[in-house]
């Protein structure tokens, strides 16, 4: 097989004069996470603005071809939210997604996009301020990495 | 009309809730009410729970006919289409008899008007009021208007009336009018005010002038009586008791047979010099006044900071609660419990322990809150007062448990593995850096895998268990604490400790005496609900079951078996009652066939809402959606939270006819069951239509609070050189923002809508309703009896000759019932009853089908093959004593099993008077590699020997050696019992077991008493053995039917938290010994739990399966069968006949897990198909064209 270009990854200008806003797509699981995003948002919590929230049945539906696609389609970072180890409304399904995330986690740098740009959390349903913790602080580390360009990227 | 119910369910806590589904699934109408204003009972406050250490409050939920109850997290609420939920509302009277309850309820208000609240908390700002908060126990204050619980939905503030201060704040500031605090009313609010004394006369006008109520003074009754019996509509008479005897009586009596609604408050004059025995006197005459229908008393001299707003509140709770009652067929209570407070007795030891003056010293409830993120310090652990993050934590158990003194001669269950797990929380918080101590009397870890809970928190985390109780708590340096105990060696110990967490046990719920009279039932001395040992779920009252924790402290695994039990109890009588049930289910709603229109997409935005319309640009939102591809109409519903709203919204679907309804509202949750209905309205199904919260994202602006963005509002109209408000809609605070952010939630929303599949759900499962019992011991009779008492066919499957198994062979119990003669009754009843059919001597060789449908083939003794329809399996094939052959058991005469005892002393071959002493050794070979848990039965088994050996014996010296003495619940007394008889206890720890050895025959005793600090040699008659429960063999029967087990050989349920009598495997239930180790009476309580769910299966003509189910396109499977391992449930074959991946829709549970595995895209999730994903994904990332557009 072809070795892999790896590149640094490929920074969009900054705009001149407006502060970057980073898009970030989140996955969150319908029992946890999604309860904890509602809590954080009826408590009035302070949270980044540019947050999507795609609510899945579990963590361990979300397929890596979503992940990809939203960063492609214009999302400067993902993150994938759900139950506590152990603590899954489908059993196990968290821990498929952790499996997931990390080989996703060494794959995408080979194409290019830093793997800090994924991240994946346990938020509990009472967890509301961990929420607005992790968002706002993710969107702060995406801030500092600046937008993706994926035009840029190599090899796509 | 009178509502109608099958049954009411008194306690909206984990063990109501799960009585209520278990009842609901069956198909009958459950009315379940709270004194609380919030769902959850003692469950909202904490958020972790062993032994996952999280909640998992949501697998109780409902599998099969998901879409009839909610799919979300529990803690937020609960919606079930048979459920009706009354929250602030008390039972006040039960009449009737089962079948047909009169039961009378009385609903608090809470003066907010949930269809006007919108949760903005404005009112909660100007409050002034203060009191501590009872969901952060106290940690943190609360203003008088609350939230409750702060995730609940639907999520209203409601008005704590007591602790009002009645500056009337919130109602101004409310946006929504929501709060009413009846002013209006208080011009036709007449009160007669019936006194001889002058000075009341002429105070009350002048100190009620603001509250403009017509008073009526009179000088006496007779005058007040021609008051009312001249027509004036009064509400409220004050009665002075200084007025003659008779006339007060005379007064009171003719008033209430005038105006039997009439509130009458009584004047007494308490007189601080008066004789003690005036006061007795009207004490008497006042309890004979209330016999006669008087409300409440008001202390003379009236003082008006103190009768003004105390008569005011009595008007506003007047006007504005409501009494109400409802038909129902039984009643399960299920009213928990409260966790004793050290600070509110008298005689408690808050000032031993320094709880309230310290604030290291904590209960347990508080420590739960400090470590919940919604709790008052975010989820840090630190110490209130100074904030000292915590390091050295120390547990003290037992604290308002097992103490005569303070009546509690029970032990609470589960304070012990609470302070396990809160030691093993510190423990994690801190990367293991905390020091965590826990001081016990005996560490009860009498659960199937508790035991091995607590060696993992001993031997891999750290936390170090101490066998001893604290003499001493003093304040130490810099706040901290310094304990002062003995330990195990009886060396005098002293350490310094950051906090010390009181792990504080149960007690009865304040208001139990009120519940108990209203309901009818008795309690026991403790206080909780009396129940018989051998009828566990049956209150005094027929008719009235106990659920959770309300007959017994138990824990949430105890509460959940003990909530299914009652079920049982209540959904047999209401069908022996009523008869077979009506043969006419409720018809499933047909939709209209949509697949093949072009998808159109109906809009409603809900406005009027003062939030929305203040934070958002409502006008560019509707613009924005009309353009979305599909929206066919965008349309404004004022209020859609309102019927009339909603009634808007249904004509205006009814006039577009759209395939596909999305609602851009608040609270998406409370819309499921409208979505329902409306979806039975337009015969569309309601898995087309959605709802949209946009109110939280107009809520708050995120960075700027309610306040703070009207205030901003008022500027940036100043900037613009504007009156405030002048041009509503137009600020820069965000709102571009905002609406950007509501258009986008919408359009993500549509995209999602677009893509869903509206073919038909999968065909539903047709059900055999017959149950199989496999095995005919206490367990499976009882589970038996209990499906066939509901009208079921069941066939029991017993291996032996005869019925009965283990049970038969205790002859007496510690409630001193007699095992013998209910297990004869029971046999008898089974071999009687007309819907069981007994096959004895019968194994099950081949078992294959799913809920709902199972083929089974039963072989028995004469070589007979059977095969079997069924919906349901409860596997019952319980257990045995264990036999290990050591300390001379089996080989001499003079050692005994706990259970060879009891049957010897009961035929009467063991002569207690000519016994000189006897020894027992308990935990033998339990608790410890290969045997790692507590067989629960043995230590009251010991007690019951000890007991009886004693009565026979009195002077009779009894040693028990022992590990932790586990008599967890009502139990406990019999071993306070047993000390006070004499017997003496010894502990031993693992590395100090005492040796035995023979001499003549004879054993000789030799062990370390620690209490002496000396080796001691006893030599004893008899050596009794605690041998502990074993399963029976049932690998084969798990693998038949497809389930699992523990490493010990039980079966692996479910969760071992909130299914307990469930398997993973669908439609397969399991309980008694088989199970887990249980006494007599936990075995009757998980048979009955597993009877509840096996009838919730069966009383379905058919199951269908839920809305988000896998599906597989089977033109591009590869048949790599990733996805069968993949799913959790085992719902995915491989068919090899037809050569494909089959689905068993009623095992999927929609997680997904399968489409996230299959290389190819051919499984689907019905509802996130991928092409709904992706659309998803990219309507969230889309630069909206119209906000570019400038719109």
């Amino acid at each position: 097989m072809q070795e892999l270009i790896v590149t640094p990854e490929a920074q969009g200008e900054p705009m001149p004069g407006a502060a970057f806003e980073p898009a970030i797509v989140a996955f969150v699981c319908n029992w946890c996470t999604y309860t904890a995003a509602d809590l954080a948002g009826t408590s009035r919590m302070v949270q980044s603005p540019n947050v999507r929230l795609v609510r899945m049945m579990c963590t361990g539906m979300v397929d890596p071809k979503y992940i990809i696609k939203a960063l492609l389609g214009g999302a400067d970072a993902v993150l994938i939210s759900g139950c506590h180890p152990g603590d899954c409304h489908y059993i196990n399904g968290n821990y498929k997604a952790r499996r997931r995330v990390k080989l996703l986690m060494e794959i995408l740098p080979r194409f290019g996009i830093d793997s800090r740009r994924i991240k994946l959390t346990w938020v509990g349903a009472s967890e509301g301020n961990e929420f607005a913790a992790t968002v706002n602080s993710f969107a702060a580390e995406i801030k500092e990495l600046g937008p993706i360009d994926t035009r840029r990227l190599p090899l796509l | 009309m009178k509502k109608e119910y099958g049954a009411l369910v008194v306690g909206a806590g984990i063990g109501g809730i799960r009585s209520a589904l278990d009842l609901a699934e069956t198909g009958l109408k459950v009315a379940l009410i709270d004194a609380r204003p919030s769902l959850g009972g003692i469950l909202t406050q904490l958020d972790h729970q062993f032994p996952s250490d999280h909640c998992g409050m949501c697998k109780m939920l409902p599998l099969t006919q998901r879409d009839q109850s909610s799919q979300y997290c529990l803690r937020k609420g609960l919606f079930h289409k048979n459920i009706d939920i009354y929250l602030h509302t008390e039972l006040t009277g039960l009449e009737g008899d089962p079948g047909k309850f009169q039961a009378t309820l009385r609903r608090r208000s809470t003066f907010v008007d949930p269809t006007r609240c919108v949760s903005c908390g404005l009112c909660a700002e100007v409050c002034p009021a203060r009191v501590p908060s009872e969901f952060n126990a106290g940690l943190a204050p609360r203003t008088a208007v609350y939230l409750p619980v702060p995730h609940n939905i639907p999520n209203h503030y409601v008005v704590d009336l007591d602790n009002c201060q009645r500056c009337w704040r919130c109602y101004e500031a409310c946006p929504t009018k929501a709060i009413d605090f009846k002013f209006e009313q208080r011009k036709d609010f007449h009160i007669i005010v019936a006194t001889p004394d002058e000075r009341i006369t002429q105070d009350l006008p002048l100190w009620f002038k603001d509250e403009n109520f017509p008073l009526h003074p009179t000088a006496t009754g007779e005058k007040a009586l021609e008051l009312l019996a001249g027509g004036l509509e009064c509400g409220l008479m004050l009665l002075d008791l200084d007025l003659p005897e008779a006339e007060v009586e005379r007064t009171l009596r003719r008033a209430l047979e005038l105006r039997p609604n009439l509130a009458v408050v009584l004047l007494v004059s308490k007189d601080k010099d008066g004789a003690k025995n005036e006061d007795e006197g009207k004490d008497k005459a006042v309890a004979a006044l209330f016999k006669q229908g008087a409300r409440e008393v008001l202390a003379k001299p009236l003082k008006q900071a103190q009768a003004v707003p105390w008569l005011d509140k009595l008007f506003m709770r007047l006007v504005s609660d409501e009494s109400f009652s409802l038909e129902v067929g039984a009643v399960i209570l299920a009213a928990g419990f409260e966790c004793y407070n050290p600070g509110d007795n008298p005689n408690g030891c808050a000032d031993l322990m320094l709880y309230g003056s310290h604030p290291g010293v904590l209960t347990s409830l508080e420590f739960e809150r400090l470590a919940s993120p919604t709790g008052p310090s975010q989820g840090l652990l630190t110490r209130p007062g100074d904030g000292k993050p915590l390091h050295r934590i120390a547990w003290l158990q037992c604290v308002g448990s097992r103490d005569v003194k303070k009546q509690a001669d029970f032990c609470s269950s589960f304070c012990c593995m609470i302070s396990i797990k809160q030691a093993l929380l510190a423990k994690r918080r801190s990367c293991g850096e905390a020091e965590a101590t826990i001081f016990y009397m005996d560490m009860r870890t009498n659960g199937r895998d508790y035991q091995r809970y607590r060696d993992e928190a001993e031997n891999t985390a750290g936390v170090r268990f101490i066998p001893a109780r604290p003499h001493s708590i003093l304040p130490g340096p810099d706040g901290d604490l310094l304990i002062q105990y003995y330990d195990y060696s009886g060396e005098l110990r002293e350490e310094v400790f950051d906090a010390l967490v009181l792990a504080v046990g149960a007690r009865p719920p304040k208001s139990m005496e009120r519940l108990a009279l209203a309901a009818g039932i008795e309690v026991n001395d403790s206080g909780f609900c009396a129940t018989r040992y051998l009828s566990p779920n049956r209150t005094s009252r027929l008719g009235v079951f106990a659920a959770g924790a309300f007959g017994e402290p138990a824990d949430i695994r105890g509460s959940m078996i003990q909530a299914g039990a009652a079920a049982m109890g209540a959904s047999r009588m209401i069908r022996v009652y009523h008869g077979p049930r009506d043969e006419t289910p409720e018809a499933e709603p047909e939709y209209t066939d949509v697949s093949r229109q072009v998808p159109r997409v109906l809009m409603a935005l809900c406005s009027s809402c003062p939030t929305l319309e203040l934070n958002v640009n409502a006008d560019a939102l509707r613009q924005r959606m009309a353009i979305l591809p599909g929206v066919v109409k965008v349309v404004d519903v004022k209020r859609a939270c309102t019927r009339e709203g909603w009634d808007t919204l249904r004509q205006e679907a009814e006039a577009t006819a759209p395939n596909r309804v999305l609602i851009g509202a608040c609270l998406p949750y409370m819309h499921v069951p409208r979505l329902r209905e409306l979806g039975e309205d337009l015969k569309l199904n309601p898995a087309l239509m959605d709802v949209v919260d946009i109110h939280t994202a107009s809520l708050a602006g995120r960075a700027t609070s309610f306040g703070g963005h009207a205030a901003c509002r008022a500027s940036c109209a100043a900037g613009r050189g504007e009156e405030p408000g002048a041009s509503p809609g137009v600020c820069d605070c965000g709102e571009t923002a905002r609406t950007d952010e509501m258009s986008s939630l919408l359009a993500m929303a549509a995209a999602k809508l677009l893509g869903a599949d509206p073919s038909s759900l999968p065909q539903a499962t047709p059900v055999s309703p017959q149950a199989l019992v496999v095995g005919g011991g206490l367990a499976g009779m009882t589970a038996a009896m209990g499906i066939a008492d509901q009208g079921f066919k069941v066939v029991l499957v017993e291996e032996a000759e005869q019925l009965g198994g283990q049970a038969m062979n205790l002859r007496y119990t510690l409630g001193g019932d007699d095992p013998a003669r209910f297990m004869e009754d029971l046999i008898e009843q089974v071999e009687k009853n007309p819907n069981i059919r007994v096959l004895k001597d019968s194994r099950v060789v081949l078992s294959r089908g799913k809920a709902g449908r199972f083929v089974t083939v039963v072989a028995t003794g004469e070589g007979m093959a059977h095969t079997l329809h069924h919906g349901a399996t409860i596997l019952a094939t319980g257990g045995h004593e264990a036999k290990v052959y050591e300390y001379g058991n089996r080989v001499r005469k003079c050692v005994l099993t706990q259970l060879e005892l009891e049957q010897r002393l009961a035929a009467g071959s063991v002569d207690a008077s000519s016994l000189s002493g006897v020894a027992m050794i308990q935990c033998w070979r339990s608790r410890e590699e290969s045997r790692n848990y507590c067989s629960r039965v043995c230590c009251q088994g010991a007690l019951k020997n000890i007991l009886m050996l004693k009565k026979r014996n009195p002077g009779l010296p009894v040693y028990v050696f022992y590990r932790d003495i586990m008599t967890t619940g009502f139990a406990e007394h019999y071993y306070t019992e047993a000390r006070r008889s004499g017997a003496i206890f010894i502990r031993y720890t693992p590395d100090t077991r005492p040796k035995v050895e023979f001499k003549d025959d004879k054993p000789v005793i030799t062990a370390l008493d620690p209490v002496l600090s000396a080796q001691i040699e006893l030599h004893p008659d008899l050596l009794v053995l605690s041998s502990g429960v074993e399963p029976n063999d049932s690998a084969e029967i798990a693998d038949l039917f497809g389930v699992s087990l523990t490493d010990n050989g039980f079966y692996q349920e479910a969760e071992s938290k909130w299914r307990p009598v469930d398997f993973l495997k669908h439609g397969v239930f399991a309980c008694g010994l088989g199970l887990g180790p249980a006494t007599m009476r936990e075995t009757l309580l998980s048979a009955k739990a597993a009877a509840q769910r096996a009838v919730r299966i069966l009383s379905e003509k058919q199951l269908s399966c839920g809305n988000v189910v896998a599906e597989i396109r089977d033109t591009l499977c590869s048949r790599c069968g990733r996805c069968i391992s993949v799913c959790p449930y085992g719902a995915r074959a491989l068919d090899l006949d037809r050569d494909k991946i089959v689905v068993d829709e009623l095992l999927c549970q929609g997680c997904g897990s399968c489409m996230a595995a299959c290389p190819n895209s051919a499984t689907v999730l019905r509802g996130f198909r991928d092409e709904q994903v992706m659309a998803v994904i990219d309507a969230a990332l889309a630069v909206q064209p119209a906000a570019a557009a400038g719109l």
